[in-house]
């Protein structure tokens, strides 16, 4: 028996037979209103969880202001015709759900979750919320405040100087640009705008109705045909966006924050959207140089040199147009070495094949993790709304592990030389000017601003 | 309401690893942690920050599986990893297609049997951390609070009341000679519990568990030092500077009474009609309704999981022209309501009934998408090395949904009184200091 356990111990276990993945069924319909329907049993716990989308986010309103989508659906949750805001809260606990509302760049959300015995109750506070918002003054102003404090406070955190900076860099005119409204801006929202952004978006005809949980798809489409049936509306007039920026070579802006104690490295360049055919490939690509624990970049920058704790890269695919970044908060003595090796590790992969071994365990990586949505309703719930929000095809799920396994060598690299575009990556550093202003300007032409985005060199 | 079913098997092996799977073939995943009955409350003197920075060193190299093995291996499987330091606990776990749960034993049992880490390994480690506690608390507006302000205000017994993720002195003194003498003292099969949970069939997982682990010799029990606190007698009260952000914030955290006692229940249900959303009384009266503060939450941070003394803390971010007495003032009066007047029985429904639901959906996840039945591993961890019965997942919600108002009014009483809390006021350094720059 020691002998045996010894052996045992001594070798890594191979992996055995996979099982196969079955994601289960997507329930397609649509209501006559053109709401799209999709509904997909998981059965794991006696709860639910849902996302009632429309395709119209911030960048569709931007030409008014910048975070209006995002106010719009903040005040939808605090009244409707029929019920008090206290009264939304409360009722939200007796069903035992919780709900979110929210805007992004492309889409605005009802997201909510709950319990299953109570799912119409629900629907029908969610249904309520999409069509009968009343926007109460009051309401409207305390949210004005608590925006305006929000606002004020984001301009101290060094991931939002950094993510906002590099988003005008590689944005420009373009509505992606702007992440966040200025105390001015938020102060100027009235009222009469947040309804027409709300009466033009929320309406069946941009909507899609998303549910995931313990319920029974025949069932259910009848309780949301009850509930949705007479919701009607267009899809709203999306302005024309002007084209992003488009800079060429490096160049580093440092956003200066006295006193910081540490060095939030951000850079971009622009990639490509979910839709284009070569996302897969540039998933795995990005897997292997920076978006993994066992990636390039964080055994490089965290476990062999001790820069930072959270290195990572990612592609950020908004609907439009997608980025590809790298991010890293170091310590400030060494801000110019991270650099040198998020670009070595960028210029490598565009220059030399990847090793099939390291090839394979990217594939894995990437392929399992894909499948761990599975498991739990707000995982597989996440899954389903990116196949159907980007209009993948409907076998997305299926064949995206066989899609990850059947790159080569080649492949990433081509994909590396298009995309981890390192000639002309934007490089956003915020820290303390005096601390790191020289090691920045080792990288490009160096422009200076302070944390309410005003020039300084 | 009823409470769950979860197939639950237990055992222990002969070196006293306690060993807990819950089957559950829906989806070809498994969730495999191991838990040690050690957290940063119980690290020793003068090394504070020691226990989290151990945790990374489990993470540099054990017998057979040298630095970065470990990490390869989980990913290369199509899993992910992490490992957390809590007060009384340290977790180590993955989730990785069920193909791969051979290897991830394997794993953990290498890394409980031997770790082998040189001095290199430790500097490096001592980088990351003190570049994590850069990103989290030094280098962030509000870094810290109230979790790291709260301790040395609130308590005075040391193991309480010291810096948790390590003042910077303590880890450039951690040494090799530190990181074997703790691993030795309580990284032992007979002061952890292995967990296994989702695609794995009960007689398989334990016949792994007994290849893997059962080789991993017995320790002598450890040492804990008295982690309780001399009698308060008083408020207490601290004051921490803000030195980056823009409004004034306060923290207000009372003792709890101590895990699965009888008021332990009626006190976590008293936490969610404080603390339970926008619902909850605080967010309702001083954000939404009276309008001192803009943002306002807190609560009881891990029921379950607590081994020790606990607050539950209240944070209230409140309006810079309205003082922070006022705001103090407002926030006792949520207090005095809950103690003067019971709570109705249709609050205490709705709270019930949003409790059975939090449950779970905890129970299901827990920790993002990615970590499928965290929140079941960790109950089952707490239970088995607090408790010795893992199956209180099953029946635990029974004494909760049983509350009533008078056992809420009575625990209010009694636990929310000055005498019984500690408040962190937590001043921007320099309120003016946004405007210079423009």
């Amino acid at each position: 028996m020691a002998t045996a356990s010894t052996q045992a111990s001594s070798a890594v276990p191979t992996l055995s037979g996979e099982r196969t993945v079955n994601w289960p069924k997507r329930v397609k319909s649509k209501l006559a209103n053109g709401l799209e329907i999709i509904l997909v049993e998981s059965h794991s716990i006696p709860r639910f969880h849902g996302e009632l989308f429309f395709r119209s986010g911030n960048a569709a309103v931007s030409h008014l202001a910048p975070g209006l989508a995002d106010m719009t659906a903040t005040m939808v949750r605090t009244g409707t015709s029929k019920r008090a805001s206290r009264q939304i809260e409360e009722d939200l606990r007796r069903l035992g759900a919780d709900l979110s509302t929210s805007a992004g760049q492309d889409t605005s959300a009802i997201a909510f979750a709950g319990l299953s015995e109570f799912a119409e109750s629900l629907l029908g506070l969610v249904n309520e919320l999409a069509r009968e918002a009343s926007f109460p003054d009051p309401e409207l102003e305390r949210e004005r405040r608590q925006k305006l404090e929000e606002v004020k406070l984001e301009r101290t955190q060094p991931g939002f100087l950094a993510g906002e900076r590099l988003r005008k860099v590689l944005f420009g005119e373009h509505p992606y640009a702007k992440v966040s409204p200025a105390e001015a801006q938020v102060a100027a929202y009235k009222k009469e705008e947040l309804q027409t952004i709300y009466r033009q978006s929320y309406t069946p005809e941009n909507a899609l109705l998303l549910l995931v949980g313990d319920l029974d798809p025949k069932a259910m489409f009848g309780t949301i045909e009850k509930i949705f049936a007479p919701w009607s509306g267009k899809k709203p007039a999306i302005p024309h966006a002007a084209a992003p920026a488009n800079p060429r070579g490096r160049r580093v802006y440092l956003v200066h924050v006295p006193g910081a104690v540490q060095t939030q490295i951000l850079c971009g360049c622009h990639s490509i959207t979910r839709r284009h055919p070569d996302w897969i490939k540039l998933g795995l690509t990005n897997s292997l140089y920076g978006g993994a624990f066992n990636s390039r970049l964080v055994m490089n920058i965290r476990e062999a040199k001790g820069y930072t704790y959270s290195p990572r890269s990612g592609v950020t695919p908004l609907q439009q147009h997608g980025y590809f970044s790298v991010s890293a908060a170091v310590r400030n003595e060494v801000v110019a070495a991270s650099l040198t090796e998020i670009f070595y590790e960028l210029d490598k992969l565009r220059s030399l094949p990847v090793p099939e071994a390291e090839l394979a365990d990217a594939q894995n990586y990437l392929s399992g993790v894909f499948s761990m949505g599975l498991a739990t309703q707000d995982g597989l719930l996440s899954q389903v709304a990116t196949v159907a929000l980007n209009e993948l095809p409907d076998d997305y799920l299926e064949t995206y592990r066989q899609e990850v396994r059947a790159l080569t060598p080649d492949d990433l690299q081509s994909t590396a030389q298009k995309y981890l575009d390192s000639a002309n990556m934007q490089i956003v550093v915020v820290g303390d000017r005096g601390k790191i202003e020289t090691q920045a300007a080792l990288f490009g032409e160096l422009e200076i601003c302070d944390s309410q985005a005003n020039r300084l060199s | 309401m009823k409470g769950p079913q979860i197939a639950i098997e237990n055992k222990t092996l002969a070196n006293g690893l306690r060993v807990v799977i819950a089957p559950d073939s829906a989806a070809p995943v498994v969730t495999v942690g191991v838990y040690y009955k050690i957290g940063f409350r119980l690290e020793p003197q003068g090394r504070s920050g020691f226990a989290h920075l151990f945790e990374h060193m489990m993470f540099q190299g054990s017998a057979n599986a040298p630095k970065m093995e470990h990490i390869k291996l989980i990913n290369s499987s199509g899993g992910v990893l992490n490992g957390s330091t809590m007060y009384d606990v340290t977790n180590y776990y993955e989730a990785v297609p069920s193909n791969a749960l051979s290897r991830v034993l394997w794993l953990e049992a290498d890394r409980m049997r031997a770790l082998k880490v040189d001095d290199e390994n430790l500097k490096n480690q001592r980088d990351v951390v003190k570049e994590e506690v850069r990103v989290n608390v030094l280098n962030q507006p509000y870094g810290g609070f109230p979790w790291l302000d709260m301790p040395p205000i609130a308590f005075r017994n040391w193991a309480n009341a010291h810096n948790f993720y390590g003042d910077f002195a303590d880890l450039d003194a951690a040494s090799l000679a530190d990181v074997q003498t703790f691993f030795k003292t309580y990284y032992l099969p007979n002061n952890a519990v292995l967990l296994i949970l989702g695609d794995v069939k009960p007689e398989e997982g334990f016949s792994l568990a007994e290849k893997y682990f059962g080789d991993i010799p017995r320790g002598p029990e450890p040492p804990f030092a008295d982690p309780n606190e001399p009698p308060q007698a008083e408020e207490r009260k601290g004051h921490v500077e803000e030195k980056f952000g823009t409004l004034p914030a306060i923290a207000i955290g009372y003792v709890l009474p101590k895990r699965r006692s009888a008021e332990w229940c009626a006190m976590a249900l008293l936490d969610q009609a404080l603390h339970g959303g926008r619902a909850g009384r605080i967010y309702r009266d001083l954000v939404l309704e009276k309008q001192i503060a803009v943002e306002a939450d807190g609560g009881v941070d891990d029921i379950f999981g607590y081994n020790g003394p606990a607050q539950m803390t209240t944070r209230i971010f409140h309006k810079p022209e309205i003082s922070a007495g006022a705001t103090l003032a407002g926030f006792d009066e949520v207090i005095h309501e809950v103690q003067e007047k019971e709570i109705s029985t249709d609050e205490l429904e709705q709270l019930k009934i949003k409790w059975w639901s939090d449950y779970y959906a905890m129970l299901e996840g827990g920790r993002g998408g990615y970590m499928p039945k965290y929140g079941l591993m960790h109950l089952l961890a707490c239970f088995s090395l607090f408790d010795g019965e893992p199956q209180l997942v099953n029946t635990i919600l029974d004494g909760f949904l049983q509350v009533t108002p008078e056992q809420v009014q009575a625990v209010a009483k009694k636990y929310l009184r000055r005498e019984n809390r500690a408040i962190v006021f937590r001043a921007p350094a320099n309120p003016g200091a946004q405007k210079e720059a423009a």
